[in-house]
């Protein structure tokens, strides 16, 4: 049966979001898409959930369901997650009826959460997509983030059966990545010193890019080379001109022209997209080939 | 992975993983037009024979990136496979391309210093401008924006010192040899020369934007 949600408390840059917008580099639109897959998925499996969703942010969100039932999947970091006043387990899954109320408050980790339905959100796809684009201003609810009062209509339950699925547990250790298209265009000390110098995740962060504070001043004297603009990917790590290092997200900029000392393996983008303003991170350097043989290892 | 010769009129490639997950070829690292025809004939040249395994190819000005599937497919597969296509580059025939007119009004708060700055009255420099097609150098910079060019050597100026925090869609920027559109709204430190009615980004058609890299473009004066 399909399902009438109104948001009644929102964090900033709520937004719907489904698999990504793929394809569409050529028209100027990055994909989008969850900040954190592996969390979306599990999601998913856990709400039995159709195609879409709601990804939140540190602050969480309230929602009550107006009309009808659904099933929900939370997933993603840890939340503190109350139906009609009653915690719940995180990641975990509730059903709704008329009247509910799901509330769901910051918790102890993680940027990103992910409320999934057993009803697809009932919205236009945009380009083929529902996912949200905070840079190209469209999909998801009028391409904006989602504000108090909006009103959400769920389409009737249509997805696989839920699992009783448990998050894995999370990595842990240096972030990952293969050497990119300029790290040649890095001196040898240089690139030595960005696989032994601690980096802190910074407030500047968002679903474009997340910026880092380069605290041992590995970038220091970076210069600004005129480079044609080439094509980015989620995972890239750029260091801007005055060599702050930010690596660009789900809502890149679909071409760049700064220099790229690399890119952050498929397998750990969604953890980095996790982690929050103030952590250490390491960064180390795998082959595209291990690369590949860890994303296949982490696949159901 | 290293770079294979491929031709004498186009630059040598060379492919590079950019990530775990595509493939960059790069004719260059600064734009040449050479290069820029290179990377447009090869977008040509995968349509005609894409490489399997790959499912999504994007050029830029002097690239083109290849996506495809971390899970299912092998960098060192797509790349033998986009090795063969290479050789063949050369002799592939550049792609038709379409034809397009643009009007376009001068009416851009840098229209004057641009012209003075390239020591022609407006009018000359208008008639310079509009002189000969240009070539839809590259697209995706931001949604709908196109490069056009390239400019002949006493047209080219360099970019403005400040960014413009925003400038509207159809206004029509002027740098580094290139004219170029944008689509939506966005920061720019190009000169802003004009505006034009033409709109090259419509999220709800198929496809989103109308034109491509190798098209050539005819600018008018509106009146």
């Amino acid at each position: 049966m399909s399902a009438i949600i109104t948001i009644t408390r929102a964090g900033p840059l709520t937004t719907v979001q489904d698999a990504g917008r793929f394809g569409q580099l050529r028209h100027g639109i990055s994909a989008s898409g969850p900040m954190d897959g592996v969390a979306y998925r599990l999601a998913g499996a856990l709400a039995g959930a159709d195609h879409g969703g709601i990804e939140i942010t540190m602050a969480g969100i309230g929602l009550r369901l107006q009309s009808g039932q659904c099933r929900v999947g939370l997933a993603g970091g840890r939340f503190d997650a109350r139906h009609n006043g009653v915690m719940l387990d995180w990641p975990g899954a509730v059903s709704l009826a008329a009247g509910d109320e799901l509330t769901v408050m910051p918790g102890t980790a993680g940027n990103y959460g992910y409320l999934r339905f057993d009803g697809a959100p009932v919205l236009p796809a945009v380009m083929g997509s529902l996912a949200t684009s905070s840079r190209a201003r469209l999909g998801g609810l009028e391409g904006r983030p989602l504000q108090v009062s909006d009103v959400l209509e769920l389409a009737d339950a249509a997805g696989p059966a839920p699992q009783a699925v448990t998050a894995r547990l999370a990595e842990t250790g240096p972030i990952r990545f293969v050497w990119g298209l300029h790290a040649d265009l890095f001196t040898s000390p240089v690139r030595q010193r960005f696989v032994t110098t601690p980096f802190v995740i910074s407030r500047q962060l968002d679903r474009m890019g997340v910026r880092l504070t380069d605290a041992g001043g590995v970038f220091a004297d970076a210069t600004i080379l005129s480079l044609a603009s080439d094509a980015i990917v989620p995972g890239d790590i750029q260091i801007l001109g005055d060599g702050t290092p930010i690596v660009l997200m789900r809502d890149h900029q679909p071409t760049g022209g700064y220099l790229r000392i690399g890119t952050i393996i498929s397998a750990d983008l969604d953890r980095f997209a996790q982690l929050r303003p103030g952590t250490d991170i390491a960064f180390s350097s795998v082959s595209v080939v291990h690369a590949q043989q860890i994303l296949r290892s982490q696949s159901p | 992975m290293t770079g294979s010769s491929v031709t004498d009129t186009f630059p040598t490639p060379t492919i590079a993983p950019l990530g775990d997950a595509a493939l960059l070829v790069r004719f260059g690292t600064a734009l040449t037009d050479s290069a820029n025809r290179a990377a447009i004939a090869l977008v040509a040249l995968l349509q005609r024979a894409p490489v399997p395994g790959v499912v999504e190819v994007a050029p830029s000005l002097v690239s083109v990136l290849l996506r495809y599937d971390p899970l299912t497919a092998a960098a060192a597969d797509i790349a033998a496979e986009l090795r063969l296509r290479l050789y063949a580059l050369a002799a592939a025939a550049p792609p038709p391309g379409r034809e397009w007119t643009i009007p376009i009004r001068f009416d851009g708060p840098d229209f004057d210093s641009v012209a003075d700055a390239l020591k022609l009255r407006p009018a000359a420099f208008i008639a310079a401008h509009n002189g000969a097609p240009l070539r839809v150098l590259a697209t995706g910079f931001a949604p709908g924006f196109v490069y056009c060019g390239l400019h002949a050597e006493a047209l080219v100026l360099p970019r403005r010192t400040e960014v413009r925090p925003m400038v509207p869609a159809g206004t029509v920027l002027f740098a580094a040899g290139q004219t170029a559109i944008t689509a939506t709204e966005l920061p720019t430190g190009w000169h802003v020369i004009g505006s034009t009615e033409f709109k090259n980004f419509d999220p709800a058609a198929e496809p989103p934007t109308q034109l491509s890299p190798g098209d050539r473009v005819s600018f008018t004066a509106a009146p």
